[in-house]
């Protein structure tokens, strides 16, 4: 039969528990809340290319090659000096649309600035030469407005800046080294219409962010 | 088209599926001529990888014909023989360019587990779970090959499909594993497991200058086979202690290189595998390390361990005190097949290395699961049961 003491030194025990538990699980989270800024969200992505910074710039400028590059995924319209036009698309047949002022501040750098999408938005890339003869460094930093709700469902479901930042970085990498995004989602398999429904919903949280 | 799909742990059905189709500039589709079972396919049919979905076409070691080229195709032609590198690479990353084909950046379209499995994602490999891109296999009539330029090697004419099936992955894995070895010439270098890869590496240890190679497994079939064709010395360790004998057929050092070409699902006698069992059935460790942890143990002061079985995840009990003050050098990869193949095709033109032997057993599709099912309880003499669809 068990006494009052065990019964408290259960339940002293479990409480120490609980909070170091939730100790761990706070300062995780944190560690992982991108910064804050004067209300902007404020996250730091990087990618290397395996090209010169020459090479890096002209898939950039290259309009028919980028164009190419970008068709079933997005299009870019060039609306006068500075502004463009993006569509991009999903596979579901759902399109997003805004607007963005790209400035060139210099050979390598270029920040961009959204104000009629469906977040504002605050971008600047940098080229740098990376160690070792390794290429070129992409370093973006991407500044948004978003409340921690809505974060949290972006995250959820995928539809999210920071994890938008990380597929296009690794896109781009992809695209600049290789000249093709892979993609397995038409492969053939033995799956129902349902089954393969399911996979692919599990291959898009598996395409989705990542390190990039 | 028929092929063999994953209908959950332990369960394989034919089934008739879609063709595939061209879908970039470099893919090219393949006929296969033959498709071999592979002992890291074991890995994914008992669900021991992660990440397999109902209705997934295995396979990953295949030769065939080629029967339709992307319009970016340059090196290959409608009818071309060919072998296929089971790894994914791009051909334009840092690390294909650097000949590190298995790390290739761009090649797994589904990264985001491994990154946060592993830190980082390699290439992808066909037919290999969602964890490796989500390629269809090649138990199938038909497979549709990315990067066909760079994965896809003509085959020399006069190898038959059963011996160049091999150059896909056995050949390969092998030769990078005596290959991190590092030998000069006149090493004894230990193998654990006498399966096809295990095989494969002692040959290509002698190649590169092996004195002596001792082969490690508990079949006495395998073993034979192995002292026959390659002319290795042998240690059953169901009948003997291993690092005990090591030390006696090498006078007390110990093997110079130690390659472990086993894997997550290695077997042993005693308390420890009785262990290894029950923490690996609980999910409190994913890989079963026993060959690893006795490679290191018996691994001569500064000498070599190279690790091609594969492992997926945790292991428990790593001697690493041992590795550490023994100061070992340890090499480990999935191999880099596209570095590899085309000069083991022309050893295989030359008759340097002659695997055709593995394969033991030629099956038809239709018979992939029996193939399985030979290969995984070692019945009948099974090295390899090789599929023609």
């Amino acid at each position: 039969m068990t006494n009052n003491g065990t019964r408290w030194a259960l339940l002293g025990v479990t409480a120490a528990t609980a909070v170091g538990v939730g100790r761990a699980v706070a300062r995780r989270r944190h560690r992982h809340q991108p910064e804050r800024q004067d209300g902007w969200y404020v996250v730091r992505r990087g990618v290397t290319v395996d090209r010169s910074r020459d090479e890096v710039i002209g898939f950039w400028t290259d309009r028919e090659r980028l164009d190419r590059a970008l068709a079933g995924w997005a299009t870019l319209q060039q609306l006068d000096e500075r502004r463009w036009r993006c569509v991009a698309r999903d596979r579901a047949g759902g399109e997003t649309q805004w607007r963005a002022e790209i400035t060139v501040e210099g050979a390598g750098t270029l920040t961009w600035r959204v104000e009629d999408g469906p977040m504002p938005q605050l971008g600047r890339i940098e080229l740098a030469e990376a160690p070792q003869g390794r290429g070129t460094e992409i370093r973006a930093e991407l500044r948004y407005r978003s409340g921690p709700v809505r974060r949290l469902a972006g995250l959820v479901g995928g539809d999210e800046p920071d994890l938008a930042l990380r597929d296009a970085l690794r896109r781009v990498k992809a695209l600049i080294e290789c000249g093709q995004v892979v993609d397995t989602r038409e492969d053939p398999s033995g799956r129902s219409p349902a089954q393969e429904k399911a996979t692919d919903n599990m291959r898009e949280k598996l395409m989705t962010g990542g390190r990039a | 088209m028929r092929a063999l799909c994953w209908e959950g742990v332990g369960k394989l059905t034919v089934r008739d599926v879609p063709e595939p189709q061209i879908r970039a500039e470099g893919d090219i589709i393949v006929r296969v001529r033959a498709s071999s079972v592979c002992g890291s396919d074991l890995h994914l049919i008992n669900g021991y990888l992660p990440a397999m979905r109902k209705g997934d076409i295995l396979g990953h070691e295949f030769m065939g014909e080629v029967m339709e080229t992307g319009p970016g195709v340059r090196r290959h032609r409608v009818g071309d023989r060919v072998v296929v590198g089971s790894v994914v690479a791009c051909g334009g990353c840092w690390y294909c360019r650097t000949e590190q084909y298995s790390l290739c950046d761009n090649s797994n379209p589904q990264p985001v587990f491994t990154e946060k499995l592993w830190g980082h994602s390699p290439a992808g490999i066909l037919g290999y779970s969602h964890a490796a891109g989500g390629y269809s296999g090649s138990h199938a009539e038909y497979i549709r090959v990315p990067f066909g330029d760079i994965g896809a090697f003509a085959v020399p004419d006069g190898v038959p499909d059963d011996s160049v099936v091999f150059a896909s992955d056995a050949m390969p894995t092998g030769w990078m594993a005596a290959d991190f070895c590092g030998l000069s010439g006149g090493e004894v270098v230990a193998v654990w497991g006498a399966g096809g890869v295990g095989q494969m590496a002692a040959r290509s240890a002698q190649l590169l200058g092996a004195e002596r190679v001792i082969m490690i497994d508990r079949f006495p079939d395998r073993l034979k086979t192995a002292t026959e064709r390659i002319g290795v010395e042998t240690i059953n360790y169901a009948e003997t202690d291993v690092l005990e004998a090591l030390r006696e057929l090498t006078a007390g050092r110990g093997p110079d290189a130690c390659i472990e070409a086993v894997g997550m699902e290695s077997h042993d006698v005693g308390p420890t595998y009785a262990y290894d069992r029950v923490k690996q059935a609980a999910r409190l460790q994913t890989d079963r390390p026993t060959s690893v942890r006795q490679a290191i143990m018996a691994c001569r002061k500064g000498g070599t361990v190279s690790i091609v079985g594969v492992y997926a995840g945790l292991v428990d009990k790593f001697p690493l005190g041992a590795a550490m003050n023994k100061a070992l050098v340890l090499r480990m990869g999935q191999m880099h097949a596209q570095r590899y193949i085309p000069m083991l095709l022309d050893r295989l033109a030359a008759g340097e290395i002659d695997p055709g032997y593995l394969a033991t057993h030629p099956l038809s599709l239709e018979q992939g699961a029996q193939g399985y099912e030979l290969f995984e309880k070692k019945e009948d003499g099974c090295l390899r049961s090789v599929l023609h669809p």
